[in-house]
């Protein structure tokens, strides 16, 4: 489990907690923000890994690093050049974009299935964790701008500033993937090339660069989660890797390759985290997400 | 039109085709018939790009095929009804015959085709929102000669459609089929219904193991002792 300063799904984009013994209607509110806010990292993490592992039959694990690679050159940039922080995108989700292909093209070149990209990203990840390590060191480091600290106040709520962006970007991103993949011509060639890969090509569909176009997407929309990572959390090289759980059971819950289904996940589970922390202790909160994979797996088999 | 000279295919090391010759002229109708495992699908789907070809040439229109990367031959005016069907049986039908149009030509004709499929099929337009894997054995098969129509072929290419399906949606298969002909597209048609296919076709060619071994026209085939006892099953 992570690090102590501030577990993604914990209350850190609330106000303090005021009454510990019983869960005031004003605490359980502030938790389904939380949970919103945090459902939303989890879409943007996701999203990338639902993608190319429903679509290409890609498990791709170095998205998480990739993010936290992103989340750090955004802390770089913003800190060096002071270069506001959301402004840092114009610069990296291009490069993403390009490693993302890169990537891809790798994988095609080694024909890499599924079992196999598990463990190649495994690789990536640690390699790239490394990278991070020896750049930035293992120290904790906080992305501070003028707007990180600022909270709304809704009635009795706080609503984090920064938050409320995530969930609006994954909102955004989600959305605009599912549409896309639902209606536009290469969304129905995506979808039509992971059932039956040499029919789409028969009727011309271009499934490699489509798969490079599906794999660039990806590693672009793990920078737009790193941006939300770096405005919404302390950053540590190992936090990669607590992440990756959570992020799973929404991918799988919300069926691979649903964006729309992912949101809805997500939320479901950082809903369901934040609540369990209010009521319980915090220590329970990882074990929400696998008791709800676990039961909904077995209420839904045919995933 | 279709020239396939001395076409040698091969899974792995096992040759299914060899030395086969056989073309199909502008608005012809030919079919190749022959026993199962003789390498008919093999051979169709070696036209339709979807199986290397080990040697030989296959030519469309004059120009040889083996150039051409498999998702550009449908620009050429080749379509597949493969073996199976092979839909995308988590699509609705719809979304699957836009598949059948997604080649930007054929893409601008899209309400027109459409309009023409759901004329040809009308079940399937009432079917359009449902997903292809629900649906029946025949009316999956239309959404897979629809599909290919929607490509707006001059070539089609039709491997055993009337497999497994119910006597009277065999029939409507053919005439379906003897229509598509009638409009002007050259058709190619594997089956192993050898007096339906014969009722309807130009030419036909018997492949056995791998080889052509009998070619003409249908009556005149029919006559063949050997041919009339294995596939007509008459004396
Ligand atoms: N994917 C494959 N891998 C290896 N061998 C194959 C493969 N597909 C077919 N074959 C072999 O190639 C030969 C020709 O098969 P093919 O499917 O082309 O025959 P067919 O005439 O279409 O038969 P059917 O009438 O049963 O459809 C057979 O001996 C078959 O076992
Ligand atoms: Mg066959």
């Amino acid at each position: 489990m992570p690090s102590p300063t501030c577990r993604p799904a914990s209350g850190c984009l609330s106000s303090p907690h005021e009454n510990r013994a019983l869960p005031s209607l004003n605490l359980i509110g502030q938790s389904l923000l939380a949970g919103l806010f945090t459902g939303g990292l989890y879409a943007l993490l996701g999203l990338g890994l639902s993608l190319t592992w429903g679509l290409l039959r890609v498990i791709n694990l170095a998205n998480f690093a990739l993010a936290f690679l992103g989340a750090y050159l955004t802390y770089q940039l913003a800190t060096a050049f002071r270069l506001d922080p959301i402004l840092t995108l114009v610069v990296i989700v291009p490069g993403f974009f390009v490693v993302g292909i890169g990537l891809e093209l790798g994988f095609l070149r080694f024909k890499i299935n599924e079992l196999t990209s598990l463990i190649v990203t495994f690789g990536l990840t640690v390699i790239l964790e490394s990278l991070i390590q020896w750049i930035w060191t293992a120290d904790f480091r906080r992305l501070e701008w003028p707007y990180t600290r600022v909270s709304l106040r809704i009635g009795t709520l706080f609503v984090g500033l920064t938050g409320l962006l995530a969930f609006g970007a994954a909102a955004l991103l989600t959305l605009g993937t599912w549409a896309w993949l639902r209606w536009s011509y290469l969304g129905k060639a995506a979808r039509a090339s992971a059932q039956d890969g040499p029919m789409a090509g028969a009727f011309g569909v271009n499934r490699r660069r489509l798969a490079l176009l599906l794999a660039g997407l990806s590693a672009a929309y793990a920078a737009v989660a790193g941006l939300f990572i770096a405005l919404n959390h302390t950053l540590a090289p190992s936090q990669i890797y607590s992440w990756i759980g959570v992020v799973f059971a929404a991918v799988i819950i919300g069926r691979l390759g649903n964006a729309l289904g992912l949101l809805a996940a997500s939320v479901f589970i950082a809903a369901s985290e934040a609540l369990t922390m209010a009521v319980t202790a915090p220590g329970w909160a990882p074990l929400v997400s696998f008791t709800l994979l676990i039961v909904i797996l077995l209420l839904r088999p045919e995933l | 039109m279709l020239e396939v000279e001395h076409l040698e295919v091969a899974h792995g090391d096992a040759v299914a085709v060899w030395d086969v010759s056989l073309s199909v002229r502008p608005r012809d109708l030919v079919t190749v018939v022959g026993p199962n495992g003789a390498g008919k699908t093999t051979l169709i789907n070696a036209i339709a790009g979807l199986q290397p070809i080990r040697s030989g040439t296959v030519r469309l229109d004059g120009g040889d095929l083996a150039s051409v990367p498999a998702h550009e031959l449908c620009r050429h005016g080749i379509a597949l009804v493969p073996e199976g069907r092979r839909l995308f049986p988590a699509m609705t039908v719809e979304e699957n015959l836009e598949i059948g149009c997604y080649a930007p030509p054929a893409r601008r004709l899209r309400g027109q085709s459409l309009e023409r499929v759901y004329a040809t099929f009308p079940i399937l337009r009432e079917r359009r929102r449902q997903l292809a894997g629900s649906l029946s054995g025949g009316q999956q098969q239309m959404v897979a000669i629809g599909r290919a129509l929607m490509a707006c072929p001059r070539l089609l290419l039709l491997d055993e459609p009337s497999l497994g399906l119910a006597p009277q949606i065999v029939d409507q298969v053919f005439a379906v089929v003897a229509g598509i002909h009638a409009d002007g597209v050259a058709v190619l048609l594997v089956e192993q219904n050898v007096v339906q296919a014969f009722a309807i076709a130009a030419r036909g060619y018997v492949l056995e193991q791998g080889r052509v071994v009998a070619e003409g026209a249908p009556s005149q085939l029919a006559q063949d002792a050997r041919i009339r006892e294995a596939y007509l099953g008459q004396q």
